[in-house]
């Protein structure tokens, strides 16, 4: 916590460039950094919701997020110019999340057949809920 | 309301004459409860006289838009003059005693004053207007507190008893104002609040006010900042760009918002004076300028905090050029920013004492690079011409600094405060071995190759002193007896969990078993953090003063004690313990590791009962490790042990070992031990190395040498037959094979026998 807090401070003081955080339910916001606190809450500007399935990405435009501490995973700069220096794809935001849906759709389906498979042997795994996280 | 008396029911005359006597009862409770304004004053008319005045007042106020600001005021200030007397003839004297009710008429006649001011700012006017409106509207009053709190030029209060009032009142922090503009704090949710001064009490205080009995703030809070900016540091501290600094005299006073509100506090209650405590908070590096702008500050400072309304919100966000930052000196214009930005990166100064060198190298190089990248921005020559390109840029970006410096600080020096400790080993344990690692790989590397020679710095861990703070819990002042508020440093005991140990009878046995089981896991577990300790105390003995040695030394040697009776399992009153203690230990994978951990600080008898207990139950243990296969990791303890025992014991070992038969003359059937423990991994390699050592005591000694009935050689030759009888199948491989084998059981065997052992136990490397 230490070390990601000192770097923190020194990248937002010294840059104001792009941020992207990776929030703990998965999702990856990409903005400017305003403001912060000493709990890591967040203020984001103009913040970029980016989807990434397989090779294509999608931006979903947000405004101005404000994340809580708890929920951030981790912060990096973005290097503006190697931001454009990417193989991946972008796509429109429909597309994307169609794609998403699809992915979603097919992981679903496999955990089915996965837990029917260990039913079938008389073995069962109990599911993960979010909440049961902690 | 007609009274009772003018009922025109005339049915029961007694009645109501009963009803007359409870009438002036009523009245008497009326008068106790109300005072005397329920039965003296009419508040009907009261109160319809000032119904008349809010139709009034607010056509007075439309008639009048035009006069001009101090005629309005005038008239109203009648108004207000007739309204304040009703008012306070209506407020009875117990709510006196209620904070949030004084504080509003508190502020009423305070305002009497200000109208006629010309420097009235917009926030004045605003709050006459709003006052004319209706007094009684409560929800004004809060607005009425935090202007209050932002325009500390107000002078002082004339009544005593409200001053006293208003430094009693809630610390105003708390209180959200209702206006239009965005709800300006002038300090940021979560600081810590300031400390209040404990008033002298007047009056008596009839609602308890929580007394906070903090202990004084932390010294550290200053710390900080006095280890940060001592000379010695800065000047050692690499690409120090303080004293490169293009603008070195003009330092803006960066104070924290803390600081800040300290500040408007103190002017607050005392314009004109500083109390010396609050500057006394401040940290040092500021305290140079800060003492010469002293008397500037409070003036120019407060002033600077009375802006016109749009000019308050930008005290807070740096955007509008038209508010100049803080410091009056800089030029204004395109000034502030260029000075915002450079103030940012050399102002900021993080101690990074405790950070280990090369980690604080990375982070000042990163730092650098950055400013750099700046400077470059900025450029170093045109100044006019990059200036405006970065104005550009920052014009683009208005929200670019939307935090303010103090602001980054404050939010870095509280996470300064909590990297800061007393035992960096205690706290930060893989941070400091992973850097230490580091460091002895890139020593090694620099003995290896001819590298350039980079600073051999060695982490020298800054302690800082630990300060005990006796949490004293909340208090409250004028409660009977005594509230307990619980909190996290005062926790409160929510669960009753009493331990009871049941009775051995009405156990089963399956039971017995698994408490037994529990227990033995206890005591591996207080016995690893023995161990852990006294692993430990190497390096405390190096920290340690001269006198503190000794003392270190006997907590070591009892703890080891401890250790080993943990292990044995001391029983009082018996001579001999018995090994079942230390085999159900053994049995636990974490025992056996344990062990291994703490053979090296026995003393060799101790350490030696210790091999002969394993050796004696070593198939029992053999059988119990076959899951965790850990046995192995006690083979180099107990080989480096081997080397300090004498020949005697080595022969008993040996035959403990190999379970051999007292007398050497009828040999058993069958030596079940000896091949549970030749098809164990560990256990033939224990079983090598005890023979490779009994051979390097006798060919060293000369003396026994020629002995024939030396002990080893008697054993030696049941070993042997022994060996020789064992069939070949499932021997183990063994980790390591000592090389003087051979010549071992040459001594003792024939030509023959001696080919048959060595394949046996493959002791010729070819074979393998």
């Amino acid at each position: 916590m230490r070390l990601v807090t000192l770097s923190l401070i020194l990248s937002l003081f010294l840059s104001p460039e792009k941020h992207l955080v990776l929030l703990r339910d998965g999702r990856t916001l990409i903005g400017f950094l305003r403001s912060i606190d000493q709990f890591a809450n967040l203020v984001l500007h103009q913040t970029v919701e980016r989807i990434h399935v397989g090779k294509k990405y999608g931006d979903i435009p947000r405004g101005i997020f404000v994340v809580r501490g708890e929920n951030v995973v981790l912060l990096g700069e973005i290097d503006l110019e190697k931001e454009s220096d990417t193989p991946l794809q972008q796509v429109s935001i429909e597309e994307i999340l169609e794609e998403q849906r699809a992915e979603q759709q097919a992981k679903l389906e496999a955990e089915k057949l996965k837990v029917q498979a260990l039913k079938d042997r008389g073995l069962s795994i109990p599911r993960a809920d979010t909440l049961d996280e902690y | 309301m007609f009274s009772l008396e003018d009922c025109p029911l005339d049915e029961d005359e007694d009645a109501f004459q009963g009803l007359g006597e409870e009438d002036e009862e009523i009245d008497q409770f009326n008068d106790d409860t109300f005072g005397s304004g329920a039965v003296d004053d009419d508040w009907q008319e009261a109160h319809e006289r000032l119904a008349e005045l809010e139709e009034k007042l607010p056509a007075a106020v439309n008639e009048q838009t035009g006069n001009g600001e101090r005629d309005e005021m005038d008239l109203l200030g009648d108004h207000e003059e007739n309204l304040a007397e009703r008012l306070s003839k209506m407020v009875i004297e117990n709510e006196l005693e209620d904070p949030a009710i004084m504080r509003a008429v508190q502020t009423r006649p305070v305002l009497q004053t200000q109208p006629g001011s010309l420097n009235s700012s917009i926030w004045d006017g605003s709050e006459v207007l709003r006052r004319i409106r209706g007094p009684l509207l409560a929800q004004e009053m809060p607005t009425v507190s935090v202007l209050e709190y932002a325009l500390p030029q107000r002078p002082p209060q004339g009544p005593e008893d409200d001053r006293d009032l208003s430094e009693r009142a809630l610390p105003r922090r708390s209180t959200s104002p209702v206006i239009g503009s965005p709800p300006v704090k002038a300090v940021p949710i979560g600081t810590p609040p300031k400390q209040m001064a404990v008033p002298s009490f007047n009056q008596q205080i009839l609602c308890p006010k929580p007394v906070h009995v903090r202990p004084p703030m932390p010294p550290r809070y200053p710390a900080p900042y006095g280890e940060r900016m001592s000379p010695n540091q800065l000047c050692s501290v690499p690409n120090s760009s303080l004293l490169g600094h293009p603008f070195p005299a003009s330092v803006p006073p960066v104070l924290s918002p803390l600081q800040r509100a300290q500040l408007l506090g103190g002017a607050q209650l005392q314009p004109g004076r500083m109390s010396p405590s609050q500057f006394a908070r401040v940290p040092g590096f500021v305290g140079s300028p800060l003492a010469a702008m002293n008397p500037k500050l409070l003036q120019g400072r407060v002033g600077q905090m009375l802006p016109p309304a749009p000019g308050f919100r930008a005290f807070f966000s740096a955007p509008p050029p038209a508010t100049p930052p803080p410091p009056q000196q800089h030029p204004p214009g395109p000034g502030p920013h260029l000075q915002n930005l450079r103030s940012q990166a050399p102002m900021f100064r993080p101690d990074t004492t405790h950070l280990h060198p090369q980690h604080r190298r990375l982070l000042h190089q990163r730092q650098q690079q950055n400013r750099n990248q700046h400077r470059n921005i900025n450029g170093a020559g045109d100044r006019g011409g990059h200036r405006s390109s970065h104005q550009d840029h920052i014009r683009k970006d208005p929200y670019a600094n939307l935090m303010l410096q103090r602001e980054k600080d404050w939010v870095s020096k509280i996470q300064m405060m909590q990297l800061q400790s007393t035992d960096p080993y205690l706290d930060d344990f893989y941070y400091q071995n992973y850097f230490e690692k580091l460091e002895k790989l890139s020593a090694a590397e620099e003995v290896q190759g001819d590298g350039p020679k980079k600073e051999r710095t060695k982490l020298i861990t800054p302690q800082v002193a630990k300060l005990e703070h006796t949490y004293k819990p909340v208090q409250f002042e004028g409660s009977l007896g005594k509230l307990t508020v619980s909190s996290v440093n005062n926790p409160r005991k929510m669960i009753d969990a009493v331990v009871t140990s049941r009775s051995e009878d009405d156990e089963t046995k399956e039971k017995q078993v698994r408490d037994k089981r529990r227990k033995t896991l206890f005591i591996i577990e207080k016995t690893y953090s023995l161990l852990l300790d006294v692993e430990d105390y190497e390096r405390r003995y190096l920290l340690s003063l001269e006198e503190e040695r000794p003392a270190l030394m006997d907590e070591r040697k009892h703890k080891i004690c401890c250790m080993y009776d943990n292990l044995r399992g001391k029983l009082p009153g018996q001579e001999r313990p018995s090994d079942d203690h230390f085999v159900q230990i053994m049995c636990i994978r974490k025992g056996k590791r344990m062990v291994a951990r703490i053979l090296p600080f026995l003393s060799t008898e101790q350490a030696a009962d210790i091999l002969m207990t394993t050796a004696r139950n070593l198939p029992f243990l053999i059988k119990k490790d076959a899951q965790d296969e850990v046995l192995p990791c006690l083979l180099s303890p107990f080989s480096l042990l081997l080397y300090h025992l004498p020949p005697v014991t080595v022969t008993s070992l040996l035959q403990q070992l190999m379970n051999l038969p007292q007398s050497a003359a009828a040999p058993a059937p069958s030596n079940p031990h000896l091949s549970a423990v030749l098809q164990n991994k560990f256990g033939l390699s224990l079983l090598l190395v005890v023979l490779s050592r009994g051979e390097d005591l006798q060919s060293s000694d000369p003396a026994s040498e020629s002995a024939q009935s030396n002990p080893w050689t008697e054993v030696m030759f049941v070993a042997t037959r022994e060996l020789l009888r064992i069939p070949q199948t499932g021997l183990a491989k063994p980790i390591s094979i000592p090389t003087n084998l051979v010549s071992l059981f040459s001594r003792y065997v024939d030509r023959q026998k001696l080919n048959l052992l060595e394949t046996k136990l493959q002791l010729v490397q070819g074979i393998r």
